[in-house]
């Protein structure tokens, strides 16, 4: 049989041509052949690719589609086929276009009921894209003849298999249109935009009746039958279609308006940023949908396909996670998440009927919980379940905790919550029962069930105290939060005894803090009996500690307190971030008949773990029960609850509502303040701290008791076994705490008092004669070190208060920090301690500092500057160990780091000066000082090392800085120098974070505008760097802002960047075409050339025109221009890029 | 012991070629002798034996002679030894055909006992600027008795 007459553009076929298309069918079947067996693959991939890339192959290709018996050959003639048309498609004539993927289609619907699936579904998509590829240009006529054959395979007229298909087709042809999925095809971003839109106006809607409709048509047969029907296949692509549509985008559902395209970077679904675990999207399609999904019985059918399924899983072809059964879940699931305009702003109830209906459905598979998770446990797979958990997430999504609430009271006697908090207590039950092996169903149903408790109780936190949930609400979550603790606490002394590996440890801390913040959630949705409970819990395991003591191992009960510490920080008070924590709403609202505050709850609680902490300063109660790990989470304890509730300051303007006047909030705000227990507990944590700092030194991790602290600090060498991060951090510590001083003189005084010892022994040393030998001992390194950090920690403390005494600590030991520098030139650990120290000395202080005192430490940091390149620039490692020579390397970078840091501090006494001096008499040059900084710098970075984000940042924004401020400095740079930084900059162009590219755009803008402002007012600007200039081989070399001008434009208008660079691009763009009018002109001309369609030519010619005289723009560099370049860009920019961008 | 003042003391020829340190303030590039071989510190980590034992750190270091990788694990709160290093400049004078460097020393002496290293890339690196006629400074590690060339530095000035 010969297949041939099936084509509809071709005419008759020779024999002379069909000998020629039996040949390459041979060729390309051997090639497929060979690929399989893996014999000569290159040359077999060569001739397939010889297939995909000759002329007009389609011929060839429908002769191996409906000819060759090979099912691989098939898939390669339809990937040809495709990769052709695409490539030729606007030579190919319009019946040609048409005549392909009518071929397609045709081919699936004839060969519906053979086997290899593959090749059907390759076609279809190559229909698809196809049909994509010409949508724009097909008239509605057209595409209505290809759409009536696909619908009348939908309905079921030409049998299931042919209906399959169609189906299948609609699946392909939704996915090709989703930007998400749709493939590449070398168009711009706008086709691609606009295929969406009309499909979402025109044919989604109908394409979702259409599945529905065919869903429907089989429905009774697989209700009826008692065993595997082919119906189920064709049920199931339908119900899969009908879920991918709901998974659509959805943007012009809001009554016409445009929802703007993002023409900036490529269309994928920004992420949300929410921190919960289960994704769970809300599907909105607007009203038009109402019709389709509401007022059509859909849910109804389709719970009750799901129930009749649910009966059939005893039989042949049907189980719980049967292909249909796991659809027809996944699209109930999903429908609880509906949500938007398709409900009635008028009518309120519709979208509660909508979710209880869905949650009927859902109902059998999660309750009673106790009865199915046991059934689980027996063997029964776990995902019906756990789609029901998800379920309720969705619900919970779209509504508030009492509509949350209410659904269930009409069919039965508790409300959701309650159903919410059982289910959730079983699934704990079981993780305790079974704690040892990890990723069950149960894990996951916690996840999912715990993120619809923070869901829900969110919102309420947030609210101000003033929601609550129902009463009922309340009991469900306090006896959930019991059950939940009950367990914690059980798998910590489980654990207690077992070791945990490091990396293990460390992943799993930060998912524990996000599961307890979570509990606290609930905690605080039933404060009056969650906080007496936790209190209760916790006596009890104190109380068992002293009873046991010294004839029981009290790990166990350790581990137990340790969790419980955790867990009641997190429901006491949240995590500060950087922000002072309030109190959280639920403690101060409730407890209304509290009067007295030794009563409160809060106060109650807080106080024992006090009490209980305070014993720690007992040697013998330390040594008995306080383990490092318990004191970990005892500080942890103390230091989250003192942010919150030590000292509050009672703050007017903290609440206008009417809770203000509560007493029982009263009572907890001044309980803890200055004049009540505030100051006597202050001292404990402060005595505590200076406990755990003497006592457990070998572990890591405010006035009387400070007194102690300040000269344990200054005198006692104990405290140099802390670790170098604690030294610095207590060293700012107690620098700080002189803020809280009267007088400035008393502060002054104080940190003399406490820093004198540090800078004695630096001079000390530094005088010692035998100073080179000495320098060496190991005990002198690491006094030296632990001195360093120590100064370093007190220099990052300076306030205006302090500064006076911390600039002359930094004054005194100037010169044996210059001498050091030299003795421990190879010692490079104390080397970046030394210029870690001056980094953070000169950036305090360098704003506060009279114009004399800015010249020494200008010097100061030349000298630094000079000592240091003279020992390292030139010097090579020598060893045989690669991880010396690496470590040698980080080394270097970590030092390159801190001087560019330094660099960046000494530009910015011009920036901010608190000095008493005018400007005028400022008497140092700094930019001298940073120029000959950039000197010495620029030579030791290389591109290489600026892909180390750090230095990167440091190093830009010190150039961008430098630029700003003093343009003239780069100019004066000798051709090597201000190549090797352009360069740099260049490089910083083409970097991703878009801090990085926004500090090399204000440098370009800086370098611009400067030399535009010079040369208009007749200087040179930046002379033959600018004009350019011709190399010795008569080559000429462009001017660097012509280089940057064509880099920009090409950045601007083909790269893929983000909104917030645009503006920052039009301030370096605009001086920059001001500087080169020329080759802008020039380079727009030539754009516009390249443009093969002449609507575009037009469009981008206009555009080009208004980018620079829209909005009345003058050719001068004053900030009104800048604000109306900037318009003009982003106007440009919206309008040219969806065609010039491609995809 | 917080009363007395810290005294400078400059070690003599005799001096003890290690130092006593608490193994938890030993960091990452500090120097640590394990096995009677001093070493650089490359990684320290600490763990504990059940959850409310105490810390025992793991040393993972490089001989900073042969290069060898070595390991120990020592419980926090007790002393290791750590090597005394020293390093001193010395200008290179000479290198003789039998493996050996002449090195001029601070006082106008020449030193002539250090070998040249055996594996042949950093032997090249020392010879070849020497043979380019550039002035070079080579350093000399010595610790525990032993001493070698590690660092290398170009002082004929700019190019």
């Amino acid at each position: 049989m010969l297949g041939v007459s099936s084509g509809s553009s071709g005419g008759g076929v020779g024999p002379e041509d069909l000998a020629q298309l039996q040949s390459t069918m041979r060729a390309i079947e051997l090639a497929c052949s060979y690929i399989q067996i893996n014999t000569n693959p290159a040359a077999a991939e060569a001739t397939i690719l010889s297939l995909h890339q000759s002329p007009q192959p389609y011929k060839a290709c429908r002769y191996i589609l409906e000819n060759s018996q090979v099912a691989s050959a098939r898939f390669q003639a339809a990937a040809a086929i495709k990769e052709a048309a695409i490539r030729e498609w606007s030579f190919l004539a319009t019946d040609d276009k048409g005549g392909l993927i009518s071929f397609c289609l045709g081919y699936v619907m004839q060969h519906a009921n053979s086997s290899d699936g593959y090749v059907f579904s390759k076609v279809s998509s190559v229909a698809a894209q196809l049909m994509k590829r010409g949508w724009l240009e097909f008239t509605p006529a057209e595409k209505e003849v290809f759409f009536y054959q696909i619908n009348q395979a939908i309905l079921g007229s030409r049998g299931l298999d042919v209906q399959f298909i169609g189906i299948n087709f609609l699946e392909s042809l939704v996915s090709e249109f989703s930007p998400s999925t749709s493939s590449a095809m070398g168009l711009p971003r706008e086709f691609h935009e606009n295929c969406h839109k009309s499909l979402e106006q025109n044919f989604l809607k109908t394409f979702y009746s259409w599945a529905q409709d065919a869903a429907l048509s089989v429905t009774n047969k697989i209700i009826e039958s008692h065993f595997d029907v082919p119906e189920v296949k064709v049920c199931n692509a339908a119900l899969r279609v009908m879920h991918q549509i709901l998974n659509w985008e959805f943007r012009y559902s809001k009554g016409g308006t445009r929802a703007s395209i993002n023409v900036f970077s490529d269309g994928i679904r920004p992420d949300t940023g929410s921190p919960r675990k289960t994704e769970c999207v809300i599907v909105k399609p607007g009203a038009s949908w109402c019709d389709v999904l509401l007022s059509s019985s859909h849910v109804g059918w389709l719970i009750n396909l799901y129930s009749s399924l649910r009966q059939k899983f005893a039989l042949e072809g049907y189980w719980l996670d049967c292909p249909v059964a796991v659809s027809a879940r996944k699209l109930i699931v999903q429908l609880c998440s509906l949500a938007g305009e398709i409900f009635p702003s008028n009518n309120a109830q519709m979208q509660e009927q909508h979710l209880l209906l869905l949650l009927s459905g859902v109902l059998p598979w999660i309750d009673p919980p106790d009865v199915i998770s046991k059934e689980i446990e027996e063997g029964r797979s776990g995902s019906e379940m756990i789609d029901g958990c998800r379920a309720l997430l969705s619900i919970g999504t779209v509504t508030t905790p009492v509509v949350f609430d209410q659904l269930l009271r009409s069919i039965r006697p508790f409300g959701t919550l309650t159903l919410l908090s059982m289910l959730m207590g079983e699934v704990v039950k079981v993780l305790m029962a079974n704690s040892t092996d990890k990723e069950t169903w149960s894990y996951e149903a916690r996840d999912i069930l715990l993120d619809t408790w923070t869901t829900l109780l969110v919102a309420m936190d947030g609210s101000g105290g003033n929601a609550w949930l129902p009463p009922e609400g309340m009991h469900a979550a306090a006896s959930l939060f019991s059950l939940i603790v009950e367990s914690e606490l059980k798998v910590a002394s489980a654990s207690a005894t077992a070791n945990e590996d490091d990396a293990d440890c460390l992943a799993s801390v930060s998912a524990m803090d996000e599961r307890l913040g979570s509990y606290a959630l609930i905690a605080r949705a039933a404060v009056d009996s969650t906080i007496p409970f936790l209190a209760k819990l916790f006596s009890d395991r104190v109380a068992r500690l002293h009873q046991g003591r010294g004839t029981v191992d009290p790990t166990e009960t350790l581990e137990e307190v340790y969790s419980l510490l955790l867990i009641i920080g997190h429901v006491l008070a949240d995590e500060g971030e950087g922000e002072t924590a309030l109190v959280p709403d639920a403690l101060q609202s409730h407890f209304v008949d509290v009067v007295e505050a030794g009563n409160h709850p809060v106060v109650i609680l807080s106080s024992s773990i006090i009490k209980f902490t305070e014993q720690c300063m007992d040697a013998d109660l330390r040594s008995s029960i306080f383990s490092p790990r318990l004191m970990e989470a005892v500080i942890w304890f103390l230091a989250r609850w003192s942010f919150t509730y030590l000292m509050l300051v009672e703050d007017s303007n903290l609440g206008s509502n009417q809770l203000q006047s509560l007493p029982s909030r009263a009572c907890l705000f001044t309980f803890f303040n200055e004049h009540n227990q505030g100051k006597f507990v202050l001292d404990i944590i402060v005595r505590i701290s200076l406990t755990s700092l003497m006592s457990y030194p070998g572990e890591k991790d405010l006035q009387d008791s400070w007194r102690n602290l300040a000269n344990a600090f200054a005198n006692d060498k104990t405290l140099f076994l802390l670790n170098s991060v604690s030294q610095r951090s207590l060293a700012q510590t107690l620098v700080l705490s002189a803020y809280g001083m009267r007088s400035s003189d008393a502060s002054n005084q104080y940190v003399k008092d406490l820093m004198a010892h540090m800078t004695s022994s630096l001079v000390d040393l530094s005088n010692n004669s035998d100073l080179k030998n000495l320098a060496q001992q190991p005990d002198i390194i690491m006094l030296v070190s632990c001195v360093l950090e120590r100064l370093r920690g007190a220099a990052s403390a300076t306030e205006p208060r302090t500064q006076r005494a911390i600039y002359e600590m930094g004054l005194s030991v100037m010169n044996p920090v210059l001498r050091l520098l030299e003795v421990y030139k190879h010692e490079s650990a104390v080397i970046y301690l030394l210029l870690k120290f001056v980094v953070d000395w000169v950036d305090g202080q360098l704003s506060y500092l009279e114009a004399h005192e800015t010249a020494v430490v200008i010097n100061f940091c030349m000298s630094l500057l000079q000592i240091y390149s003279s020992h390292n620039i030139g010097k090579i490692s020598l060893s045989l160990s690669s991880t010396l020579l690496n470590e040698a390397k980080t080394e270097k970078y970590k030092d390159l780091r801190a001087l560019l840091q330094l660099l960046s501090h000494l530009c910015s006494k011009d920036m901010v000066d608190f000095s008493s001096d005018s400007i005028e008499t400022q008497s140092t040059n700094i930019s001298q000082v940073v120029y000959f900084g950039l000197h010495i710098i620029t030579p030791l970075i290389t591109l290489e090392l600026l892909k180390y984000p750090k230095l990167c940042f440091d190093y830009f924004s010190l150039i961008s800085h430098m630029l700003e401020v003093y343009p003239e400095t780069l100019a004066q740079l000798n051709s090597d120098a201000f190549n090797h930084v352009l360069t740099t900059v260049d490089f910083g162009l083409h970097q991703q974070d878009v801090d990085i590219v926004t500090m090399c755009l204000r440098a370009l803008k800086a370098l611009a505008s400067y030399h535009y402002k010079e040369t208009k007012s007749g200087n040179t600007g930046l002379g033959s760097h600018a004009s350019g200039h011709t190399d010795p081989n008569g080559v000429f070399c462009e001017g660097i802002l012509s280089r940057f001008l064509r880099t920009l434009l090409h950045f601007l208008l083909f790269e893929d960047y983000s909104t917030d660079l645009v503006s920052t691009a039009a301030d370096a763009l605009f001086p920059l075409i001001l500087c080169e009018p020329n080759l802008y002109q020039g380079l727009g001309n030539e754009l516009i050339e390249k443009q093969g369609n002449p609507n575009f030519k037009t469009r981008l010619a206009n555009a080009l025109h208004v980018l620079t005289t829209s909005n009345q723009l003058s050719s001068s560099l004053d900030r009104l221009n800048y604000q109306r370049f900037r318009k003009n860009l982003n106007n440009f920019l919206v309008e040219v890029r969806g065609f010039l961008k491609t995809r | 012991m917080s009363d007395d003042e810290h005294h400078f003391e400059s070690s003599d020829a005799g001096a003890s070629k290690t130092y006593p340190q608490q193994a938890g303030t030993i960091r990452k590039s500090g120097y640590i002798v394990i096995k009677g071989r001093p070493c650089k510190v490359v990684e320290v980590s600490t763990s504990k034996t059940g959850k409310h034992g105490h810390a025992k750190c793991h040393f993972v270091a490089i001989d900073i002679f042969t290069s060898k990788k070595l390991e120990d694990i020592v419980p926090s709160s007790h002393n290791c030894d750590v090597p005394h290093v020293n390093r001193t400049d010395y200008q290179l004078i000479d290198i003789s055909e039998d493996g050996y460097v002449s090195l001029l020393t601070d006082n106008g002496s020449t030193k002539d006992d250090l070998k040249l290293p055996t594996d042949e890339a950093l032997l090249q690196q020392i010879k070849s600027g020497f043979e380019d006629g550039k002035d070079l400074v080579v350093s000399v590690m010595s610790a525990m008795g032993e001493e070698q060339i590690n660092a290398l530095k170009d002082i004929s000035g700019p190019k």
